[in-house]
């Protein structure tokens, strides 16, 4: 551990970060309380009637479909859009401070000057990029439970709710490795902004376009976000593993070749 | 006396298209040298030194310190070395105590009394925030990050700029400190005076490719002192360039702010004569400046030559 991580840069990575995650954690809190605070039959009427009057847009940010339970209910009002977006936000402000700011403004001269190797730097970048990511999630997912079982106790399917924030935190981890991917071939902010942070949005927009209707679901096949297994954790599909590991190896895959780029790459210090 | 040269460079080229970059450059600098690198903006001087720092590759050639390789080895021999940024960048939300205090958690320091002692000498004021301080105190921060933990190589880069004239001189004294310690220093610099005190012998590099390397005693004594004589008209001046023993200094870019009834010249005869001549010639008033290292230079290699593009300053 010692010997991949440097401390000092961990303890510093914390304290740049603190602010963006406590105002997503914020967000993401406030979000998840509402929802479970508004579970209710009469009130899933009035949002499908929402869905009746307003079929595209409702559409568009995932909500669709009548709640039978309050998982499916969170489901469909957290993870088709809120649970997406923030987390991608917090992602790529992260990206920005822990990586591509410190090339950009050179800040990481003062770091490779010093004896902790190019491979410990960008490996503590990149533990306290997914650290962050999952403790989002996990403070989020333990905030849901509580709230789950202060308003409506055993009613909420902890298990499978376990489950889709446990997806959910691989697909997040999968969205932070493009951008990080991006970063550590960017040699120029125009590449980064482009892919790191351009992708990911692009990916949020086509899942958007192909929630709204039959003649653009096609596009599912066109965005990382259709891998999240929502329709095999709710039924217990068995597809949802494969697509977990599939995430997880894509999440892999992408953070690997960006750490073996930036040990080798020439730095514009 | 171990002869191994701590810095070695040869033969390395870094070839960013159009000319850009540096080409071929050979040079070695031994235990307890403190070897100066001078050349005009754009010359290359900050790409040589990404590659002692291992932030860039040579395409050709070998880059060591210590016998290392500065890109492959660059984590040992940073345990060693200490650099000084030529645009230095600090996180602006940190205090200079906090950054310096942080550098010297990743170096590993236990003792922090150097470093102390080094941001006392300066009259460093740690407190503020990076984003508001000036850039000499910036400056300052840097120069204590490059020295607190007794490093055997420093590699600076224009290290003095923005320092007030006192504080070049404590920094002067620090580098010559380091020296009688037998600390190796490159330093890029562009001022004459410090490279002339501090340095023992000097690159120049123009273009990407080095030049001279001089050492710096002979360069000094090369180094011509400037008369600007003020006479009562234009055929005065003619005159007393016609004499012996008096050289027209010409040279390009240089003449800026020279009257039709000044000149400006080097006294190549005896001097008591050539003063008698001044008088003779009915003298209005005399400067003495020495010779710029950017006359110096421009003096010993474009002799004869296109001149491209002046030194920075």
């Amino acid at each position: 551990m010692g010997e991949m991580i440097s401390m000092p840069l961990f303890k510093r990575d914390i304290q740049v970060c603190i602010m963006p995650f406590l105002a997503v954690f914020a967000l993401l809190c406030m979000y998840t309380i509402v929802i479970v605070y508004m579970y209710n039959p009469e009130l899933s009427d009035m949002l499908s009637g929402y869905q009746e009057a307003l079929p595209e847009l409702m559409a568009a940010v995932g909500m669709t479909g009548a709640a039978s339970d309050l998982l499916e209910w969170m489901q469909i009002y957290l993870y088709g859009f809120i649970m997406l977006l923030f987390p991608l936000i917090f992602t790529l402000v992260m990206v920005q401070k822990l990586l591509l700011g410190q090339i950009e403004s050179g800040t990481l001269a003062n770091l490779l000057a010093t004896p902790n190797s190019r491979k410990k730097v960008i490996c503590t970048q990149m533990v306290s990029l997914i650290l962050g990511v999952a403790l989002l999630i996990l403070l989020v997912t333990a905030v849901g439970v509580v709230s789950c079982e202060a308003l409506f106790p055993g009613e909420l399917d902890v298990g499978k709710y376990l489950a889709l924030n446990f997806s959910t935190f691989l697909l997040q981890a999968s969205v932070a490795g493009i951008a990080f991917l991006a970063a550590c071939f960017a040699s120029g902010g125009r590449f980064y902004y482009l892919v790191g942070a351009g992708l990911p949005v692009l990916f949020f927009f086509i899942q958007m376009a192909s929630n709204m209707g039959e003649k653009l679901e096609g596009l599912r096949y066109a965005t990382i976000y259709s891998l999240l297994p929502v329709e095999g954790i709710l039924k217990e599909n068995i597809l949802f593993p494969v697509q977990n590991l599939a995430l997880l190896g894509i999440a892999a895959a992408l953070f690997g070749l960006g750490a073996w780029q930036f040990c080798r790459r020439d730095l514009p210090l | 006396m171990d002869t191994k040269p701590v810095i070695e460079i040869q033969h390395a080229t870094k070839d960013y298209g159009n000319g850009k970059g540096v080409f071929d450059l050979s040079f070695s600098v031994p235990k307890g040298e403190v070897f100066g690198y001078l050349g005009p903006n754009g010359a290359g001087k900050t790409t040589t030194i990404r590659q002692l720092m291992g932030f860039i590759r040579p395409d050709q050639g070998i880059c060591r310190i210590m016998g290392k390789d500065c890109f492959q080895k660059a984590q040992e021999i940073q345990k060693k070395a200490g650099y000084l940024a030529g645009e230095l960048a600090f996180p602006e939300d940190m205090t200079g105590r906090g950054f310096l205090k942080f550098m010297a958690d990743l170096k590993g320091m236990e003792d922090h009394s150097y470093m102390e002692e080094l941001m006392e000498r300066f009259e460093l004021d740690p407190k503020g925030k990076m984003g508001k301080m000036s850039k000499g105190m910036k400056q300052k921060v840097g120069i204590v990050n490059a020295f607190m933990h007794h490093p055997e190589v420093v590699v600076l880069d224009e290290p003095t700029s923005g320092l007030d004239p006192l504080m070049q001189n404590t920094f002067v004294e620090l580098i010559l400190e380091q020296k009688q310690k037998g600390t190796t220093i490159l330093m890029s610099s562009h001022i004459f005076e410090e490279v002339e005190k501090t340095c023992d012998r000097t690159a120049i590099i123009r273009s990407g490719r080095i030049v001279a390397v001089e050492d710096m005693k002979g360069l000094a004594r090369k180094r011509k002192k400037i008369y600007r004589v003020t006479l009562q008209g234009r055929e005065a001046v003619e005159g007393l360039l016609r004499e012996p023993g008096v050289q027209a200094w010409r040279q390009k870019g240089m003449a800026e702010g020279v009257l039709p009834n000044q000149a400006e010249l080097t006294v190549t005869g005896n001097l008591p004569d050539v003063l008698q001549k001044f008088a003779a010639y009915g003298i209005q008033d005399l400067e003495v400046r020495p010779q710029s290292l950017e006359e110096l230079f421009l003096q010993y290699y474009e002799d004869g030559r296109q001149e491209k593009g002046r030194w920075g300053k």
